[in-house]
């Protein structure tokens, strides 16, 4: 239970961390970054140097106090005088301002505060603060020599002190704030167009799945750049459904215009073999004429099947599907046919299900197509073998047959509607059963080989690896 | 039984009807998809033969519009259309059954009879029989004249299929469908094959045949 929660709380935690990433992938966040980077820069880089004149001047002005002091004190006539005047003056004035020292000439007498006393002439910045001093913070002193002895005024830089601590309440009270509403608003930004991004990749692959009603919402579309993909996605998304529509329209006329004729046909050639006293031989013709009809009927479906395939929109059916199963039940529904035309149908599958999205209908068909274009075209007693396999890259469905296979410039041709080897114009088929496959591979987006099989033909379907 | 065809075919619609006729129906023949939806709504049918493509109101319309106001008779579209997306629609529409044109009249008959049948077949059976044939559901056992006949699954379902509908032809169409789930014209004699090879089985061996051939319309056990 505990170890659950801890798992959930990783997971959370993952998730969340796995969102912070993307955002920081997304463009308009990574942009705002930026620009939040850059004004900091800039701003630091003007506070800097505008932070340097000031303390600068407030320096020199504290310096310049100092030499004035230093210039009153010269006017003492003789060192002891000048160790009187600054005792006098140390009990007199404020030590956290103002601290004075003196050191005689020969000895260790010393007048005023010792704790800021120097060895040489000059400036100083001091801190003071460890005992036994009384007074802390940091002093600017100037030491000088008058008399022979070292006198040092010490003036309190609390003002530089206080001149940074401005500036750096400057820093943290107007410029974090900007970069805070900065980094937000690039994260809202971010936000929305990973939205809308993630809307249009939907609709987008929603449309090549086959759902072509599938539009952009106006909501979801930001004004600009944004907005125009997702209408052109839109007007795209219309074109293409119109011409799907036209397609099935078309192919509806043709197939009413042509079928309709053809069914009278074939009502006529019935009412002709329903007259009595009908030569043996006319009804033979009658009979004969009825396959002809039919035939004529499966090749113009097959060629209206080819181009709907083409045209993309079964694809909604897809649905996680087994292919051993497919290979599984075809190979036994047309192992009788096989035997009885003098052929061994043999059958390879893995000994898991071999999951994959697709059309069960289709691709049963597609089989179909395979396993009677090899009993088409192959000598009796010769083996043909459907197999079924699965690595980490995809699925492979393989049709081999010991026939005599498709020469080597062919290949290609072999695939085109209604063409026909010329080694087999006298064996029946429409040259569309491999059109056929063609687009149903094409339409779960599987690569198709043919191959030599040395002797035989080696037909092989490649499907993409799904993860259901 | 009393049957609509809604047809607008000038060759087609009186070969349906006339056809029906000689099998004893009673048949009302209509040209078009109002006149159609009339005839149905107002008087009684059993069965409706409709065409999908029809002047005035077209056959998907008007199976929904009679489904939508309650109307359950068992219907059958013709179509020029053969996709299965096509079939599809035509079934979602509310169509029992669908017929590709061209046709042979068998085939409607074939299933004109199914239809017809279809409310009666609802029943749990647990054996099947014809003449000496005996088929035990249960036990996935055939027997004839008390002769064990050992059948693959697949010649065991294609049997069951034809016992369970004894009497009526069944088509190489329908066969296809029921019993192979193949919604396409192979270029093989699949059907004749799986039919002979439970011939083999089941028939041969013995004095009378079950199994018999309707001339240009199918298979079918006698009742």
């Amino acid at each position: 239970m505990v170890r659950g929660i801890a798992l959930q709380r990783e997971a959370g935690f993952r998730s969340f961390e796995l969102r912070v990433l993307g955002l920081l992938k997304s463009s308009p966040m990574r942009q705002a970054l930026w620009l939040s980077l850059l004004f900091l820069l800039t701003s630091a880089l003007s506070l800097g140097v505008t932070y340097y004149v000031a303390h600068n001047a407030q320096e020199r002005a504290i310096q310049d106090s100092l030499i004035q002091d230093m210039i009153s004190f010269r006017a003492t006539p003789s060192a002891q005088a000048l160790a009187v005047l600054v005792n006098a003056q140390t009990s007199e004035t404020d030590p956290r301002r103002r601290l004075l020292s003196y050191r005689h000439p020969g000895g260790r007498v010393i007048a005023g505060n010792a704790a800021i006393t120097q060895k040489d002439e000059g400036f100083r910045l001091v801190v003071l603060g460890a005992d036994p001093t009384p007074v802390q913070g940091s002093f600017l002193l100037l030491s000088e020599r008058i008399h022979g002895g070292l006198l040092t005024i010490a003036q309190s830089a609390k003002p530089l002190h206080d001149l940074r601590e401005t500036f750096l309440r400057v820093f943290l009270f107007s410029l974090l704030p900007t970069i805070t509403i900065a980094v937000l608003g690039g994260v809202l930004l971010a936000r929305r167009a990973a939205r809308i991004l993630a809307d249009l990749d939907a609709v987008l692959s929603r449309l090549t799945s086959g759902e072509l009603t599938a539009r952009v919402a106006p909501e979801s579309m930001a004004r600009g750049d944004l907005a125009r993909i997702g209408d052109s996605v839109n007007r795209m998304a219309a074109a293409q459904e119109s011409s799907m529509a036209a397609l099935k329209q078309v192919s509806a006329d043709i197939a009413h215009d042509l079928k309709s004729p053809i069914q009278r046909v074939a009502v006529q050639l019935a009412d002709l073999q329903q007259i009595e006293d009908l030569p043996v031989e006319a009804r033979q013709i009658a009979d004969q004429t009825i396959v002809e009809t039919q035939s004529i009927v499966e090749t113009f479906q097959s060629l209206l099947q080819i181009a709907q395939l083409e045209g993309g929109s079964p694809k909604s059916r897809f649905v996680p599907t087994d292919l051993a199963a497919i290979a599984a039940t075809f190979a036994e529904i047309y192992e009788p046919v096989a035997e009885e035309e003098g052929r061994r149908l043999t059958l390879s599958l893995p000994d898991q299900p071999v999951w994959m999205l697709g059309d069960k209908g289709l691709l049963g068909q597609m089989l179909a197509n395979l396993v009677e274009n090899a009993l088409r075209h192959t000598p009796e007693g010769s083996d043909i073998a459907i197999s079924v396999s699965q690595n980490e890259q995809g699925v492979a469905l393989t049709l081999r047959d010991h026939g005599p296979g498709i020469p080597e410039g062919e290949q290609q041709n072999v695939l085109r509607r209604l063409y026909r080897l010329e080694q087999s114009r006298t064996t029946p088929g429409s040259g569309l059963g491999l059109s056929l496959v063609q687009a149903i591979a094409d339409l779960h987006g599987a690569g198709l080989a043919l191959e030599n099989a040395d002797p035989g033909l080696r037909v092989r379907l490649s499907f993409a690896a799904v993860t259901l | 039984m009393k049957i609509l065809v809604i047809e607008d075919d000038k060759t087609t619609g009186p070969f349906v009807a006339k056809g029906l006729r000689q099998e004893g129906h009673t048949v009302d023949l209509v040209a078009n998809g109002r006149d159609g939806l009339l005839q149905a709504t107002t008087a009684d049918y059993d069965i409706l033969v409709l065409d999908r493509m029809l002047p005035g109101l077209d056959g998907l319309s008007l199976i929904k519009t009679l489904r939508g106001a309650g109307q359950r008779t068992p219907a059958i579209m013709l179509t020029a259309l053969s996709g299965v997306e096509d079939r599809i629609e035509g079934l979602e529409a509310g169509a029992d059954d669908y017929l590709v044109k061209p046709f042979a009249f068998g085939e409607l008959s074939a299933r004109v009879a199914a239809l017809a049948r279809r409310p009666g077949y609802q029943q749990q059976e647990t054996t099947l029989q014809a003449a000496d044939l005996q088929m035990d559901l249960v036990h996935h056992r055939v027997t004839r004249a008390g002769v064990d006949i050992p059948l693959l699954p697949r010649e065991f379902t294609l049997l069951e299929h034809l016992l369970r509908r004894k009497g009526r032809v069944q088509t190489r169409t329908m066969l296809l469908e029921a019993v192979l789930g193949i919604n396409f014209y192979p270029q093989t004699q699949l059907v004749e094959t799986h039919i002979s090879r439970l011939r083999g089985k089941g028939d041969r061996p013995f004095y009378q045949d079950l199994i018999e051939n309707v001339r240009g319309a199918g298979y079918r056990i006698a009742a």
